[in-house]
């Protein structure tokens, strides 16, 4: 399905003195099977917006579309899409709530009216997509767990719902390197499988380009930067108006070009910065042979 | 909020750490050292039982030096024991085996908790469970209160810690309208307001933004630099460890590594070995490993990009 947000306003407590736009008339479209990125400060209406897009909140102006019909709508088809969108929130204490671990992820399949065997099913295949020993944690009180489990299973619960959509809010923070590596290296693997829709809320500009092919720069609960990862991340004035800094590997690059290297600066993983760096040096040794100097 | 209740909690048990302080200052001039290290651990052991009956060890013997001033960064995957080491450094948690202590004042002896705890200030992960108060004064003016201070010295030290964080314009607005990474600040000046001479930090900047990482990670170093503060800073970020003057690397219960950051995080082998651990390498350090593959020369210890970009140019 089309996701198409339209003139998105959104105001918190509208009315009190503690009124606060979120989002101020974004627009945007989100094609079938896109993995897009979605960055931006503290404040700037990430999760304000992603909200919108799972149908938990109603706009203050403007709209949100999921396919032909409206998110926060309270119809039937509306219903039924908005099952098809699965948000895995930035806090998994704010959506676990179950006695057990199987309980907790076997929640909404039992929801779809599944029947149990398929149920199990579910449950252990997203225990294991997320990485956690499916015997050793499904009997579990989620509570006991640590915080990098709990996240895990508050992500499985999302999972086992199969959703056409799936939105990512933060889900690597807390996580160790290894853990965020395997993590979003298995969302994407299902992505590819099932060709799902991801919306990946994230600060992790290392990882990011691994996972996603567009990037949306949010600032002040406007869109300052949206476009291909590559050059949005390696975009230093878009990131400097949003607060973030380029990604590492194009500050190195940036400082290289800057001293009179031939690079390119959209480079955002170690291993194509390497290689770009590589290869520079060659030629600027070939120059330094032939009698061109050194810079 | 357990904050709330452990600095409430520490400030009934005042009356007895002026004995236990003196008690201890006694032991202290009666040993052989003149001066003991800053926190001292010993085979530091601790168990946490499971509910089927069943018990896991998070610690399996620790042996742990820190001296006074040291800003010493500790890394380790997730459930190597990094929280529940920090949790003994002021008496949150107690030892199963071993002992730790701090100015050579055991944390196991119930009399010396306040004056652990006065010499130790903790700052957490998630800046919503850490502040307590209706401004951000008073949230930072709450741990002098606690010790009873003169109202002359709580409002210079109020005012000191907010000027050492950067939050002096902020003090009278409500900390929950703050954005994360100012909310962080908050709980540190709150911490310093008590003056420990220590500050362990636990993943303090794991849930803010890349503007929140820069204010928090710069107040730290200032810490440590200027204010002399001895650090320890729990964090999952490689980049952020290169920072410190040591790094130690925990895995299963146990310190494997401890070093400078250039030779814990800067070399081939040490590469390796963190990466087998669960662990990453700075960029910087990827890289230049992977230009050095590249047959390119460079030198070892290269952890940041501007050390990098210098050694290339």
């Amino acid at each position: 399905m089309l996701i198409r947000v339209e003139g998105l306003t959104y105001t918190y407590a509208a009315g009190t003195p503690l009124e606060r736009a979120a989002l101020r008339g974004v627009s945007l479209d989100i094609r079938a099977g896109e993995r897009v990125g979605i960055l931006g400060p503290t404040g700037s209406g990430k999760s304000t917006l992603v909200q919108h897009v799972a149908g938990l909140l109603k706009p203050t102006a403007g709209r949100v579309w999921l396919g032909d019909v409206v998110a926060h709508a309270r119809t039937r088809a509306a219903r039924a899409r908005r099952r098809q969108v699965g948000l895995a929130f930035q806090y998994p204490e704010d959506q676990t709530f179950e006695r057990t671990v199987f309980r907790e992820v076997a929640f909404g399949p039992r929801n779809l009216g599944l029947d149990e065997a398929e149920v199990l099913a579910r449950v252990r295949w997203a225990l294991g997509m997320v990485g956690l020993d499916t015997t050793r944690v499904m009997g579990r009180v989620p509570f006991t767990l640590s915080g990098g489990e709990l996240r895990r299973v508050a992500l499985a619960g999302v999972l086992a719902m199969r959703p056409e959509v799936l939105i990512l809010d933060e889900p690597t923070a807390g996580l160790d390197p290894r853990g965020r590596r395997e993590l979003l290296a298995q969302v994407r693997t299902w992505q590819e499988e099932t060709g799902m829709t991801l919306l990946l809320v994230s600060h992790d500009l290392a990882e990011l380009p691994r996972v996603v092919e567009r990037a949306v720069v949010l600032a002040g609960g406007g869109v300052v930067a949206d476009g291909p990862v590559r050059q949005v991340l390696s975009d230093g004035e878009a990131l400097r108006v949003a607060g973030l800094d380029v990604p590492p590997t194009v500050a190195l690059l940036r400082a290289l070009r800057t001293a009179g290297w031939s690079v390119r600066t959209d480079r955002l993983l170690p291993e194509e910065a390497a290689a770009e760096i590589a290869e520079a040096r060659d030629i600027l040794h070939s120059i330094a042979d032939d009698g061109g100097g050194h810079p | 909020m357990p904050t709330n209740g452990h600095r409430r909690g520490a400030a009934s048990t005042s009356s007895h750490a002026t004995q236990a302080n003196s008690q201890c200052r006694g032991a202290t001039t009666a040993s052989h050292h003149a001066v003991p290290p800053f926190i001292e651990i010993r085979d530091l052991e601790h168990v946490y039982p499971l509910e089927d009956g069943g018990e896991v060890a998070a610690l399996r013997g620790v042996d742990l030096t820190i001296q006074r001033g040291e800003f010493v960064a500790l890394v380790g995957a997730n459930g190597s024991g990094k929280t529940t080491l920090a949790r003994h450094l002021n008496g949150l948690l107690l030892p199963t085996a071993g002992s730790v202590r701090v100015e050579g004042l055991l944390t196991s002896e119930p009399d010396n908790l306040w004056a652990v705890r006065e010499r130790v200030g903790m700052v957490f992960q998630n800046p919503d469970n850490q502040l307590v108060a209706s401004t951000v004064e008073e949230d930072v003016a709450f741990g002098p209160e606690n010790q009873a201070l003169p109202v002359d010295e709580i409002r210079r030290r109020v005012d000191w810690a907010l000027d050492v964080v950067g939050l002096l314009d902020y003090r009278t607005h409500p900390p929950h309208m703050l954005s994360g990474g100012q909310k962080q600040l908050v709980a540190i000046a709150g911490a310093l307001a008590t003056q420990p001479a220590c500050i362990v930090f636990d993943e303090p900047t794991s849930m803010l933004d890349p503007l929140g990482r820069r204010r928090v990670r710069g107040t730290i170093r200032r810490l440590n630099a200027r204010e002399a503060a001895t650090v320890l800073l729990i964090t999952q970020s490689m980049e952020e460890a290169a920072l410190a003057d040591r790094v130690l690397v925990l895995h299963a219960g146990r310190v494997v590594m401890d070093g400078p950051p250039a030779e814990v995080l800067g070399g081939d082998e040490q590469g390796k070995r963190l990466r087998a651990l669960g662990l990453d390498l700075p960029v910087a350090v990827e890289i230049a490993d992977r230009l050095r593959g590249l047959g390119l020369a460079l030198p070892p210890g290269l952890l940041t990009v501007e050390a990098l970009a210098g050694a290339l140019c």
